[in-house]
């Protein structure tokens, strides 16, 4: 299996609440669906994958190697970009500034570093296009626009940055049907030019849909690692509460199938 | 893109540019063109390089005010910056020049005082704020109380004279406007271009807007802290040597009327309490609303307290007319987005 990027018995808790325990996924190339009930530790382990919080135990392995990541800016440069649920844009900055926020472009200036205006809009414009979310001028202040148009924000500047590995939170709980057959069009390309993608979701169809391979999660441990071609929305289903009957009274075909 | 939407869309880039540094520009012109025809001698020379003077002293605690509320915080102690800076200059060069000696090294030194020291000021506001993670509120009103007690303690209860004729010069002659709003001027100009073309300032409008954001975007957000209130602290030294050097005296309760409409001034010019957005620029438009409606108010013999209750009240629907056309302009921009 292949060993790019991993998670090795990774555990955590917060004050006394095991959130994870003992999670080891080796993350395949392609769209990994992280799924589970509320609570079932998978933000958490978004969380700790970006940088944003510290596992207590366990390690991460990135290219083969292993590595701490501490904060969001070493996650950054090691190639893992992230899509925040809460989507992390300064609402009175455009859509440019919000791209390059943090990694501007500079240009000397009589020795100081200066805002390069132009290269940000010219190098943002290209990436824009490929986002394909209809998006209004590039200096337009993020809080004017909509979900889906923060959400193409944020794509685009993983995109820009050109991620190895993308983590993405319910990418789109607030998408519209347009918006979110256009961001999942967006996805499938960023998968075929090798990017590795982290999904964490409750929408089981898209998860059907999208992923190459799924990791279900209940109570902080991972209960199965499933195809999609090879389970059912069901299926998974019973394997995010954990009950047996469940299968049997929601999908009769399905045992019929798989026994 | 095609040309067609590009040509829409630059003309919407002009709106948003625009939109709010008209209304108060407007509102600017409005003043002056009243006091033109009400106030006899509105349009002399004289009562215009006043407004300039007198707009120059406090816009200087202005521009750093402003970096701090678009960074979404609030600086009080910079009023009474101005009279410790002012008071330690003062000191200094009555202490050591005695009507012989060398006036302008010692002028150009006391200047230097006044400028680490407010630097310093703000440094040390900065770093309580960013460090002990307190409300700014509350460390510069205490930081006020500091500077100020600091002055009464250097002044020993009196006001200090006897300064350089020099200090004179700077603070009263110089061409054209006088040095004192060439100084003013410059750095207008500076704070506006570091707000505009440099990191640092792009993160003063970030981190008011969303500072976890800024955080997870790897910024330093203590650094960033502390260079804002820096030079809040460095315009409110600047204007303590300068208001020293204009009315030739170093009072220890310089500046108490300054706090008022150093920040209304912020206010009216559209930078909003909640941080995030602002500009200089605006903060200049704010800062000769205030004191053209002062020297109007005078030159028209209206008592002192009804210029009081005019800034206040031009406070207030500065702000009022502000959070109509954001309301407005966020419900277009709604109904853009579900069209």
């Amino acid at each position: 299996m292949d060993e790019q990027f991993s998670v090795r018995q990774i555990a955590k808790s917060y004050a006394g609440v095991q959130a994870l325990q003992d999670v080891t996924i080796d993350f395949a190339s392609g769209l990994t669906a992280i799924v589970g009930d509320n609570g079932a530790g998978k933000s958490t382990l978004m969380k700790i994958l970006s940088g944003v919080e510290h596992p207590d135990r366990g390690t991460i392995v990135h290219n083969g190697q292993s590595v701490t990541i501490d904060n969001p800016v070493i996650a950054r440069k090691l190639g893992i970009e992230s899509l925040y649920q809460d989507l992390a844009l300064a609402d009175t900055l455009n859509v440019i500034e919000n791209m390059f926020l943090g990694r501007e472009i500079v240009t000397r200036r009589f020795g100081i570093p200066v805002l390069d205006e132009r290269a940000m809009a010219q190098a943002a414009g290209d990436t824009l296009a490929r986002v394909r979310i209809g998006l209004p001028h590039p200096k337009t202040p993020v809080r004017y626009l909509s979900g889906g148009q923060r959400q193409a924000v944020a794509l685009a500047r993983a995109l820009y940055f050109k991620a190895q590995v993308l983590l993405l939170d319910e990418p789109t709980a607030a998408l519209g049907p347009k918006e979110t057959s256009a961001f999942t069009s967006v996805i499938k390309e960023l998968v075929d030019s090798g990017t590795r993608v982290v999904m964490v979701t409750h929408n089981i169809p898209q998860v059907i849909e999208m992923a190459d391979s799924i990791v279900v999660m209940r109570a902080g441990r991972i209960v199965a690692r499933v195809a999609p071609q090879d389970t059912s929305e069901q299926q998974l289903l019973a394997f995010m509460v954990g009950s047996q009957e469940t299968i049997e009274e929601a999908s009769p075909q399905w045992i019929k199938t798989h026994q | 893109m095609d040309q067609n939407t590009s040509v829409r869309h630059s003309g919407r880039k002009f709106q948003w540019a625009l939109r709010g540094r008209v209304t108060i520009l407007f509102v600017l012109v409005l003043f002056v063109v009243f006091f033109g025809v009400t106030a006899r001698g509105f349009f002399t020379k004289i009562s215009l390089e006043n407004i300039m003077v007198s707009t120059a002293l406090f816009l200087l605690l202005s521009l750093g005010e402003t970096y701090v509320m678009i960074s979404g915080g609030i600086d009080l102690s910079v009023s009474s910056m101005l009279a410790l800076s002012g008071m330690v200059s003062g000191v200094y060069i009555s202490s050591t020049y005695h009507g012989t000696g060398p006036a302008i090294g010692i002028t150009l030194i006391a200047l230097a005082l006044s400028l680490v020291l407010g630097l310093a000021g703000g440094t040390f506001n900065g770093l309580i704020i960013a460090n002990l993670k307190l409300n700014p509120l509350i460390v510069t009103l205490g930081t006020w109380g500091v500077f100020y007690g600091g002055a009464e303690l250097i002044a020993n209860g009196s006001p200090v004279g006897n300064l350089t004729p020099f200090s004179y010069v700077l603070g009263n002659g110089g061409p054209l406007v006088g040095w004192v709003v060439w100084i003013t001027l410059a750095f207008v100009i500076a704070y506006a271009w570091i707000a505009r073309r440099t990191r640092f300032g792009r993160y003063i409008f970030a981190v008011g807007a969303n500072r976890e954001a800024v955080r997870r975007a790897g910024v330093n957000l203590k650094r960033q802290s502390v260079g804002v209130y820096a030079l809040a602290g460095l315009g409110a030294g600047a204007a303590g040597f300068l208001s020293m050097a204009h009315f030739q005296t170093a009072s220890p309760v310089a500046g108490s009327d300054y706090l008022l409409i150093a920040v209304a001034a912020v206010i009216i010019g559209g930078t909003p309490l909640t941080g995030g957005e602002g500009s200089i620029w605006g903060t200049v438009v704010g800062a000769l609303i205030i004191s053209v409606l002062e020297n109007g108010f005078v030159m028209l013999n209206i008592s002192a307290f009804w210029q009081l209750v005019a800034v206040g009240l031009t406070t207030i629907l500065a702000v009022y007319f502000d959070e109509i056309q954001r309301h407005f302009q966020i419900a277009q921009a709604a109904r853009r987005n579900t069209a």
